[in-house]
């Protein structure tokens, strides 16, 4: 049955805080889109995507520290570009149209990024600093004996922790994050303040992208680099916001976490971790429709 | 709605598609199609004509009916490799399975505006996807399929070559015949007043989430059907079957063509087959690449997809 | 017996008292109008009377039945229909298409697995619905598509869909709102013309509420400060108050 020793126990949360980890970068970025333009971001997948091959083919010519500069840069270009050049024409259309333009440019970015690529998995080294174990039971006397777990998922999870903490401040202490939220709960009414709404939009989109840019720079040798890892984890990602509330920050934050853990401590039987995502949802729907911190009317 | 019209009158688009289609076989091979893929086209077309009424009546955007086509074609497979190799039972069973899985998704998943019944929809199909593969393997074959079946029988005729090309086209004429009634009907007025304001619809004493119910469970009637036909056509069950890659394909289908026309899908299914297959071959691996792009300019550009196109053409020469 | 019966109706938006303790009764056949400053509350209490909003407290009877805790579609069957400020209508579909659903919800109720119904059989509801529209005076526009009309063509389609059902309460929430002149007159002439159906008014043009209205109720900060019949209220100290100017008379 379950190993409920401190050890095991341990293990679990932090491969849960792991897997969420990444969960939680994509999932802030879809719901940061969706809770302050309204559109829900089909390509977001896509995105980190470009991301990841963007970050092993830099990382393969210039080395990591280039990378992780250079690709949530381009990512936040990148974003800034999709916004300006497709999606701002769709605020006035049906939803529908959204998912369905955004899902055209899912398909499009990823079969230029097979053609240019290749269909098979490409090795993402991961730099020789982050390479190794921690000794965990140097860390936490409580732990029995030799424990210890790959560096380079605690980075990640440390950088999410780092990114989540960033966007917060973004959001809560400077002027632009007040606009966001304003804008976040009533659209409408920035607008009427004289707001320049483009140029929020187009930042706040870009911001999406650039979070999926430091996802991909770290979770890239994670996750593998490869065309199907795009939509594989937007489906998950999205029943994340969707679980978490869809606009609500600390929801995806919050639903990331609660999935990888889901995830990690169902790991031991691999049935029930397949489906558990879909488990939750169906039970957090029926429950609680709106999401865990979702704000009651919105799209209920 | 127009006056009293005969039979034939009112049906025209159907004895069209039925004339084009039963023909398929001597002009098909005249632009580089081959026999076999006539076949399913027609699969298709019962596939997407069903999706219309979801998504070009209510405008319910689904991305996960591949799961209803997948349920059902793993069940007519398992069922002519057990039970018997006569595809009747095996089609009524797959498609009563399926249809059954399509309330309870359905239940699941229309409580929702539109967003959400997207997001879960293909989230579902997901599910399910991950479900053959891993936990199901024993019967779906995982990751390899399902293989070995006999060949399939419809009572005493070998379901091979021109018998079951004519046997699916009839099918396929017969759905269409039955959308176009249902089009024709109250509740497929029902289904575009959903599209158009459901709350005002639900204000005027219509119950709107019964006849979305509705309208899901017949668009995924259609899938399982074009599900349990796709294996008679070829004995062979694949796991793409039910992924979102197959729930998309239906969707580009749909749009490309000109979705709520009922015959706009039917051609974009045609089209998008035949780009696969045939133009394919001087596209190479780009093909996907190539539609997508083509599905993006009709997104933005024409919405109504190639049927737009036509009557837009249509209004130019007409003005004159 | 009157026709609703709105007791003790109370409804909070967070902290905000939408509604505190309303009582109305409405009898039937009656014009009733229902005016009050901006944010009194008037809209709130016809999203409860349709079912749009459940109140915290109190109890709403139509016609001897309890109103509340039933579903917008079944409160529509049970003889309730209403107006809305923008013209609620099927934007893409024809005038005819548009009059034509409520005269099937009359008939089949809120759903009804129909689908293999042919024409031949819809012929007789089509019809009825011809005669509602050219009783309305759109007869011309049958075969148009209901977004390219006039606002005022809208108000008016949206009338039929209402009558087509052939309510037995017309709840209009600010009719003849962004309505030109001679708009608003034919909409008074047009309400007039109905006899026999209940309404209740939500309206701002005074001119509107007096030319119609046999009682009317006042709602300020979501309660009920005056109610009598139109001279009573039109020199009311109350009212005028609530309002310090805001209406004209």
């Amino acid at each position: 049955m379950f190993d409920l020793s401190t050890n095991a126990l341990f293990m679990m949360l932090l491969t849960g805080l792991q897997m969420g980890s990444i969960y939680v970068l994509i999932a802030l970025g879809l719901t940061l889109i969706f809770g302050t333009l309204g559109v829900v971001n089909f390509a977001h997948g896509a995105l980190y995507l470009v991301a990841i091959y963007l970050a092993v083919s830099i990382n393969d010519a210039m080395g990591f520290g280039f990378a992780l500069i250079l690709v949530p840069a381009i990512l936040f270009v990148l974003g800034v570009a999709m916004e300006r050049g497709l999606i701002q024409y769709f605020y006035n259309r049906p939803h529908t149209d959204q998912i369905l333009v955004t899902f055209g440019l899912a398909i499009v970015i990823q079969e230029v990024l097979k053609w240019f690529f290749g269909a098979n998995n490409i090795p993402f080294a991961i730099p020789s600093w982050g390479n190794g174990i921690i000794m965990m039971h140097e860390w936490f006397p409580f732990l029995e004996g030799f424990v210890v777990y790959p560096k380079w998922r605690l980075i990640l999870v440390v950088v999410s922790i780092i990114t989540v903490a960033a966007v917060f401040a973004l959001l809560h202490l400077t002027t632009f994050g007040l606009v966001i939220r304003a804008g976040m709960r009533d659209p409408e009414m920035l607008q009427f303040l004289g707001v320049n709404i483009n140029r929020r939009f187009m930042i706040v989109f870009g911001l999406g992208s650039l979070i999926a840019g430091v996802a991909g720079v770290f979770g890239g040798p994670v996750t593998q680099v490869s065309p199907e890892v795009g939509m594989h984890l937007l489906v998950p990602s999205f029943l994340v916001v969707v679980i978490g509330g869809m606009g609500s920050l600390s929801g995806a934050v919050l639903a990331g976490v609660l999935i990888g853990m889901a995830q990690s401590f169902t790991a031991h039987d691999i049935n029930l971790s397949t489906i558990i995502v879909y488990l939750i949802t169906v039970i957090v729907l029926l429950v609680r429709p709106r999401g865990l911190l979702g704000a009651k009317g919105v799209f209920e | 709605m127009k006056m009293q019209q005969g039979f034939f009158e009112r049906n025209r688009s159907v004895f069209i598609f039925a004339l084009i289609a039963l023909t398929m076989p001597f002009w098909f091979p005249l632009i580089g199609g081959y026999s076999g893929l006539d076949t399913k086209i027609m699969v298709f077309c019962i596939f997407v004509v069903g999706f219309d009424l979801l998504l070009g009546y209510t405008g319910y955007l689904s991305f996960g009916h591949a799961a209803f086509f997948g349920i059902a074609a793993y069940t007519t497979g398992l069922m002519l490799k057990g039970f018997s190799d006569n595809i009747i039972p095996a089609i009524i069973v797959a498609v009563i399975v399926s249809t059954l899985v399509s309330v309870v998704i359905g239940l699941l998943t229309l409580k929702r505006t539109g967003i959400y019944f997207s997001i879960l929809t293909l989230a579902f199909a997901e599910m399910f996807h991950s479900m053959a593969m891993a936990m199901l393997q024993q019967w779906t074959g995982g990751e390899n399929g399902l293989t070995g079946m006999p060949t399939p029988m419809l009572f005493s005729i070998k379901m091979q070559g021109d018998a079951v090309f004519y046997f699916i086209t009839f099918v396929a004429i017969l759905m269409f015949y039955v959308a176009k009634r249902i089009e024709r009907s109250p509740v497929g007025l029902m289904m575009r007043a959903i599209k158009c304001n459901q709350t005002r619809l639900e204000y005027t004493g219509i119950n709107a989430r019964k006849y979305k119910l509705l309208t899901f469970v017949i668009s995924a009637a259609y899938a399982a059907l074009a599900g349990a036909l796709m294996v008679v056509y070829e004995p062979f069950v694949g796991h793409e079957f039910l992924g979102w890659h197959q729930s998309g394909e239906i969707v580009i289908m749909s749009v490309i063509g000109g979705v709520g026309t009922l015959v706009g899908p039917m051609l974009g299914a045609a089209f998008m087959l035949y780009f696969e297959n045939v133009l394919s071959v001087d596209l190479g691996e780009q093909w996907l690449l190539v539609l997508g792009m083509i599905f993006m300019v009709v997104v933005i550009f024409m919405p109504g997809g190639f049927m737009e196109a036509v009557s837009r053409l249509q209004a130019r020469f007409t003005q004159k | 017996m009157p026709i609703l019966d709105i007791h003790q109706v109370s409804l909070n938006f967070g902290g905000l008292k939408a509604l505190q303790d309303v009582n109305l009764k409405i009898e039937e056949g009656t014009t009733h109008a229902l005016i009050g400053p901006n944010g009194a509350g008037k809209s709130t209490l016809l999203n409860v009377l349709t079912g749009m909003l459940e109140p915290n407290d109190g109890s709403v009877m139509f016609d001897g039945k309890p109103l509340l805790d039933v579903q917008p579609h079944d409160i529509n069957q049970l003889g309730i229909a209403k107006v809305f400020q923008t013209p609620a209508i099927f934007p893409e579909m024809s005038v005819l298409e548009n009059v034509t659903i409520p005269v099937f919800a009359a008939r089949d109720g809120s759903f009804r697995m129909n689908m293999f119904e042919g024409e031949g059989r819809q012929r007789p509801l089509v019809e009825f619905a011809e005669e509602q529209i050219a009783e309305l005076g759109l007869k011309d526009k049958m075969h148009v598509r209901a977004d390219s009309l006039s606002r005022g063509d809208k108000r008016r389609l949206e009338m039929a869909i209402c009558l087509a059902h052939k309510p037995r309460l017309l709840l209009l929430d600010e009719p003849t709102a962004g309505m030109a002149r001679h708009e608003t007159e034919q909409t008074i002439e047009l309400l007039q013309g109905m006899k026999g159906i209940t309404k209740v008014i939500v309206e701002h043009d005074m001119n509107v509420v007096f030319s119609l209205a046999e009682k009317i109720s006042v709602l300020a900060q979501g309660q009920i400060i005056a109610e009598g019949s139109p001279e009573e209220i039109k020199g009311h100290p109350k009212v005028i108050e609530a309002y310090l100017g805001e209406a004209q008379v």
